[in-house]
């Protein structure tokens, strides 16, 4: 490796003016300013406030083992079931024939605060695609959608708690998109939108 | 501070905003540092993803730990050592596990015309000479060039002294120039 003219780190340093070089280290000063032009240019990933700001809302980890335990317990978590769209629709109708029709001393199959919720989005040449939330303290790889006919149309059935909730999709691990086709929308605290789901009891 | 003016409210009344109380202010402070963080992290580990951790985390630490901030206008620098931590660590644990900046594969470029062709071409290029340096020279090179910080705050980053960044930066733009030499 040759060792650069040190008036080249000078200049590069702002310790003396460009014009003060001969053209030819003025050329390389240009070459190695053009380089970082390049990578201050380049956009930058998709952003990570919406992560941020939900990972703040949660309670910070820690307490005993026991408390930790009991939080497990009683805390609602979301289960993942992946299924073909036909099959997921199938099993919509399903659970909801299972609610309504009255049964004799036995209950639903989900609680009555719980619903079933269908993640469908289209995005071709995708290589992956979750969806986050809170359901999932907003981390990919929980919920992956799936694409198994290869058509571009991802998606996931999940059992949730009823009420509202906030999510976004993970596409390829880097792209967070909000679901185009949710309706509704709110604000992340961070001048972006999240999709907004609203899960109601199953057959309600 | 070259690079570090912002709009306003500077960093010190947001964080003492958040430290009275106001957490929501945080989202000012992720808001106006992400992208750089974002950038300098991708040109580290030389991927979005890892990146993607590694600012996330660190701006968390950076959150929960914002009361032993000694001085809040150096909010910048304290943020990007963290995250400069948390990415020293990935790419502790990368090697690790055997698995070289190149086989991270490249930074997605967002640019994909025709007309962008050449300059994609040169991004591609440049991106594969900072793989080549030693993960310091990488991150001096990238903090003085790239994000515009001033010796002294590179020092106040990296923990380094100012003679050795100096050192770092001025071998880290000869080693670049002899790749990109290379395919000229």
């Amino acid at each position: 490796m040759s060792e650069l003219d040190p008036r080249i780190h000078q200049v590069l340093d702002g310790e003396l003016p460009l014009e003060s070089l001969p053209p030819e280290l003025q050329a390389t000063v240009l070459r190695l300013e053009r380089a970082a032009g390049l990578l201050r240019a380049a956009e930058a990933p998709a952003g990570v406030a919406t992560r941020v700001l939900a990972a703040l809302r949660r309670p910070p980890p820690g307490g005993s083992r026991r408390r930790r335990l009991l939080r497990w317990l009683t805390e609602r978590h979301a289960v993942t079931i992946a299924m073909r769209p036909v099959w997921s629709l199938a099993l919509a109708a399903v659970l909801a024939a299972v609610v309504l029709v009255p049964t004799h001393g036995t209950g639903p199959l989900l609680g009555a605060q719980e619903g079933i919720a269908q993640f469908v989005g289209h995005f071709p040449g995708a290589r992956s695609v979750d969806v986050v939330g809170p359901f999932t303290d907003w981390r990919s790889g929980v919920i992956p959608l799936r694409d198994e006919d290869h058509d571009g149309v991802w998606s996931a059935v999940v059992v949730l708690p009823t009420g509202a909730h906030e999510y976004m999709f993970v596409v390829d691990g880097e792209r967070w998109i909000a679901d185009p086709l949710a309706g509704r929308y709110v604000s992340d605290g961070f001048g972006r939108q999240n999709a907004l789901l609203i899960v109601r009891p199953v057959g309600r | 501070m070259s690079g570090f003016a912002d709009a306003l409210p500077p960093d010190a009344e947001v964080i003492a905003r958040i430290l009275a109380g106001d957490t929501d202010a945080f989202g000012i402070l992720v808001r106006r540092h992400e992208a750089g963080l974002l950038r300098f992290a991708t040109r580290m580990l030389g991927s979005a993803d890892a990146a993607a951790d590694a600012v996330a985390e660190g701006l968390i630490r950076a959150y929960r730990h914002l009361a032993s901030l000694d001085d809040p206008a150096r909010f910048r620098t304290w943020v990007y050592r963290i995250v400069a931590n948390r990415c020293k660590s990935h790419l502790g644990r990368r090697s690790a596990q055997g698995v070289s900046l190149e086989e991270a594969g490249p930074v997605p470029d967002p640019y994909d015309g025709e007309a962008e062709l050449e300059r994609t071409e040169q991004l591609a290029l440049v991106e594969r000479a900072l793989t080549t340096l030693s993960a310091e020279k990488r991150e001096a090179f990238l903090l003085k060039h790239v994000e515009g910080l001033s010796y002294e705050e590179m020092a106040a980053v990296t923990g380094e002294r100012i003679p050795t960044l100096k050192m770092r930066v001025h071998r880290a733009r000869e080693a670049l120039l002899e790749v990109l030499k290379e395919h000229r």
